[in-house]
């Protein structure tokens, strides 16, 4: 059983569609869901928790649809967005006292001991923490109610490269309590040290969904001159732009294979900057 | 319901919605439209709304284990308690004033029972403008609270000027207690259930404009 399954999620608004999103989470992975800015990731990630409502499709959290279980799913997952963004001004230790009593399952030791771990003082405002800091205390939050799930919108965003690194530890710590996340964001960089798997969504179109090696293993970078650019190798690059010497393409595993200059493996951010310049 | 009244009064309320209980002292002032009491009422409602949308307090809500209509219904538990408490604040203010060796409110009608009925029924509709627009899309919480003093200010106008110029308002309901009791126990009772009836209906719109609502 999948800890997440959505299945041909539909919504249409009058500048944009998500058009039958699909995928499945398995329970102790982080999936990666990456797109450009407006690629319909946030607007996913709100209709999976009631935020939005789709025109179509169907959500199964822990196997059971979200509406006719609503409060017995948010029980067990944790929705952490970049950083608390609510109540900048009270004090943690007053948004805590709130938060804990929706929760049956809130473990006041855990929550003490992750405040301690992550540094965060409970006397402070949300206000008062760094970028880094919010998103560890609503990660505090999430794991003191022992959530399965945590669905993560952009949590790296604004963070330096440090706090995002100490975050994906973090991360990574997690998977081995068999806790499964999903990780949205345009920071593919963070993707390629922790994800297991990819879904990439382009215009509210899942463009690819698969494990992460797999993925990165049907793309190669190629860099050329104009010279070599030939009507045939014209046709099977993706997404070519200019660099300082020449030039560089994404092209397809299967059609890289004859070519032996100049080729290296793809990472995340080339693959996304190539199909999103296509 | 609890856990969300609980995060109604230790995260969401405004300081005024306490503070505004407050002004039910100002039906000591001799002579004063009392009504001006409970549209401070609603102005501690409003703030907190406008808080709320400040302070995402909807997204927060949304995040927990807690169903979307319990968020709209544990907001008017709410300001039913701050609306009644209002009232149970102002009752022995006006009692003090009625023993004031004074004539009656000169400016509008006196602080007695059938007062205490208009005002719930002004309330009830507050409750019925304000919340239907807010809930229908809580960004616009201004607009809502500009429909909804709107709505306060024509049943003022409309109160005020009838105790002056409709003769039962003036010869019957305008007097200090307990003259004309039972025509003023049964404005009173009637506001109430006015007051019940309108908020019910307002519930009810605003849980389902609320429900269809993309946040």
């Amino acid at each position: 059983m999948s800890v997440l399954a959505v299945n041909n999620l539909c919504k249409k608004y009058d500048q944009f569609e998500l058009d039958n999103v699909s995928f499945a989470l398995e329970q102790g992975t982080i999936t990666g869901f990456i797109g450009r800015n407006g690629a319909g990731k946030t607007t996913t990630l709100k209709s999976l928790l009631n935020f939005v409502h789709p025109d179509r499709g169907e959500i199964l959290f822990f196997g059971k649809d979200f509406k006719a279980s609503e409060f017995e799913i948010k029980q067990k997952i944790g929705f952490v967005t970049g950083g608390i963004n609510y109540y900048p001004k009270k004090k943690i230790k007053t948004i805590t006292a709130t938060t804990r009593r929706f929760y049956e399952n809130w473990d006041q030791q855990a929550y003490q001991l992750y405040m301690k771990r992550f540094e965060l003082d409970e006397n402070k405002t949300p206000d008062e923490l760094s970028e880094g800091m919010k998103v560890k205390y609503s990660l505090v939050l999430a794991l003191s109610h022992q959530a399965e799930l945590l669905i993560l919108d952009e949590p790296t965003s604004g963070l330096d490269p440090v706090s995002r690194d100490d975050l994906l530890d973090v991360f990574l710590g997690l998977l081995q309590a068999g806790i499964t996340i999903l990780f949205s964001t345009h920071i593919t960089s963070d993707l390629d040290k922790c994800a297991d798997n990819i879904i990439y969504i382009q215009k509210g179109k899942v463009l690819a969904n698969s494990d992460m090696a797999s993925f990165l293993a049907q793309y190669k970078v190629l860099e050329f001159s104009d010279e070599q650019l030939t009507d045939d190798l014209r046709s099977k690059l993706i997404g070519y732009k200019q660099t300082k010497h020449g030039y560089r393409a994404l092209i397809k595993a299967t059609d890289a294979s004859h070519i032996n200059e100049n080729v290296t493996d793809a990472d995340l951010e080339a693959i996304m900057i190539h199909m999103e310049k296509e | 319901m609890n856990n969300l009244l609980y995060k109604e009064f230790k995260l969401a309320m405004h300081p005024t919605a306490l503070i505004f209980l407050s002004l039910s002292a100002m039906m000591l002032i001799p002579n004063y439209p009392y009504y001006v009491t409970f549209f401070y009422t609603s102005l501690g409602i409003f703030f907190m709304c406008l808080s709320g949308r400040e302070n995402n307090d909807i997204f927060y809500t949304m995040t927990l284990p807690v169903r979307k209509k319990d968020i709209v219904k544990s907001r008017f538990l709410f300001v039913v308690i701050i609306q009644i408490a209002q009232v149970l604040t102002a009752i022995p203010f006006a009692y003090l004033r009625s023993l004031y060796n004074l004539p009656g409110n000169l400016v509008g009608i006196n602080a007695n029972t059938a007062f205490f009925g208009l005002s719930f029924l002004m309330m009830g509709l507050f409750n019925f403008v304000f919340f239907i627009k807010y809930y229908s899309d809580p960004n616009k919480v201004g607009a809502a609270f500009g429909w909804g003093s709107l709505m306060m200010a024509i049943f003022m106008i409309i109160a005020e000027t009838s105790a002056h110029v409709v003769p039962f308002m003036k010869d019957y309901l305008d007097t200090n207690d307990p003259n004309f009791i039972e025509y003023k126990l049964i404005v009173l009772v009637v506001g109430i259930l006015f007051y019940g009836l309108l908020t019910f209906a307002a519930y009810k719109k605003s849980v389902a404009s609320f429900e269809v609502l993309d946040l």
